[in-house]
């Protein structure tokens, strides 16, 4: 039977995805550990279902500034998905690959603001790679957007394009670990609901 | 002075005195209602423009139902709908995308939505602050009437 909201997802279903984003994620390690010329882990992630109100409070709080990457998937699979660093991952990305460290976002180059837009661009990629290869939909992520601001306005972008079918939202959650150093980075999958059944369909778990 | 917090999809109404909080309204909308006679303010924070839930679960959530039911929460504590107003933030557009695609501006849609809902109710809109591309944190004083608008790296503006 086909779900009609999020949080119908059983435990098989979410272990499934997690499966899926511990691939992506993976993947994005390789990348990210080629571009800053070190190695970077990321352990297994993991995928929470949340209350549009818990997943801001989870994240750490609504007028925490952070920013975000968004893209738009399309293909086979609709949705979007978000990629939300805080200024402590910031730091370190940026250290790594042009030595400098800001204490605001307002000091961040044009130059520097596309370099954080690469690193979500790959974690988004690296993921929807991994999901789009192990269950053979076709899923084309649009160029990504960049917006620093309050994080509780990023991260109710997604939650509000798909709002009408749910209260709830997708989080992968991981973190980087560098030299031994956690960072943070999360990530919001928020498929439609009718994508999100045709991937459930195509993995053969729906029920 | 007492504090209260309005998440999203959420309402909270204060008498007399108190300060009203949203935070971080980016699309959303913050709606302001306020009695000033008997200085009875709500605040609610909606998400989408128009309910079309067959179960209507979450009336708060949008434009339409979310001012409709907290009109009438207010009626119940004993608000005149004719001396009713409302002050308005929010609907921006957090990101730049081109196209009409899942992130489409639902900023502009919530705005229209709104100011449709308000004026059908024949609810005077006082002052807004919407649009833009920066989220805004909202406050609400229940004893003035006045509204303060915090914008990341901005100077406070009121409302």
């Amino acid at each position: 039977m086909d779900l009609r909201k999020y949080e119908e997802m059983n435990s098989l279903q979410i272990d499934a995805l997690r499966e899926i984003g511990s691939i992506g994620t993976g993947n994005a390690a390789t990348a990210l550990s080629s571009m800053l010329g070190m190695e970077v882990r990321i352990p297994l992630p993991e995928v929470q279902i949340l209350e549009f109100n818990a997943a801001v409070e989870k994240l750490g709080g609504f007028e925490t500034i952070a920013a975000g990457i968004i893209s738009d998937l399309r293909g086979e699979i609709n949705g979007l998905m978000l990629a939300l660093f805080q200024l402590d991952a910031i730091n370190l990305l940026l250290s790594k690959m042009m030595g400098k460290k800001i204490h605001d976002y307002d000091e961040l180059t044009e130059i520097e603001n596309s370099a954080v837009i690469e690193i979500g661009n790959i974690l988004i990629s690296s993921f929807i790679n991994a999901l789009s290869g192990l269950s053979g939909v076709r899923i084309s992520p649009s160029v990504p957007q960049l917006s620093i601001d309050m994080q509780g306005a990023i991260i109710t972008v997604p939650m509000a394009a798909y709002g009408n079918q749910s209260d709830y939202i997708m989080l992968i959650g991981g973190s980087f670990l560098v030299e031994h150093k956690e960072v943070p980075c999360r990530l919001l999958l928020a498929p439609d609901m009718r994508s999100l059944n045709y991937l459930l369909h195509r993995l053969g778990i729906l029920e | 002075m007492n504090k209260l917090t309005i998440g999203i999809a959420d309402m909270k109404m204060a008498k007399g005195e108190g300060v009203l909080i949203t935070y971080a309204l980016g699309s959303c909308i913050g709606i302001c209602l306020y009695d000033p006679f008997i200085r009875l303010g709500a605040l609610v924070h909606i998400m989408l423009p128009l309910n079309m839930e067959t179960n209507r679960t979450s009336p708060l959530k949008y434009a339409d139902t979310g001012i409709r039911l907290t009109l009438s929460k207010m009626e119940q504590m004993g608000a005149k709908r004719a001396r009713i107003v409302a002050k308005i933030a929010g609907g921006a557009k957090m990101f730049d995308v081109a196209g009409n695609g899942a992130l489409g501006n639902i900023g502009q849609r919530n705005i229209d939505s709104v100011h449709h809902v308000l004026q059908q109710e024949r609810i005077r809109l006082l002052k807004e602050d919407v649009g833009g591309s920066t989220a805004r944190t909202l406050l609400f004083d229940v004893a003035t009437g006045e509204g303060c608008i915090k914008i990341y790296g901005k100077a406070e503006r009121f409302l």
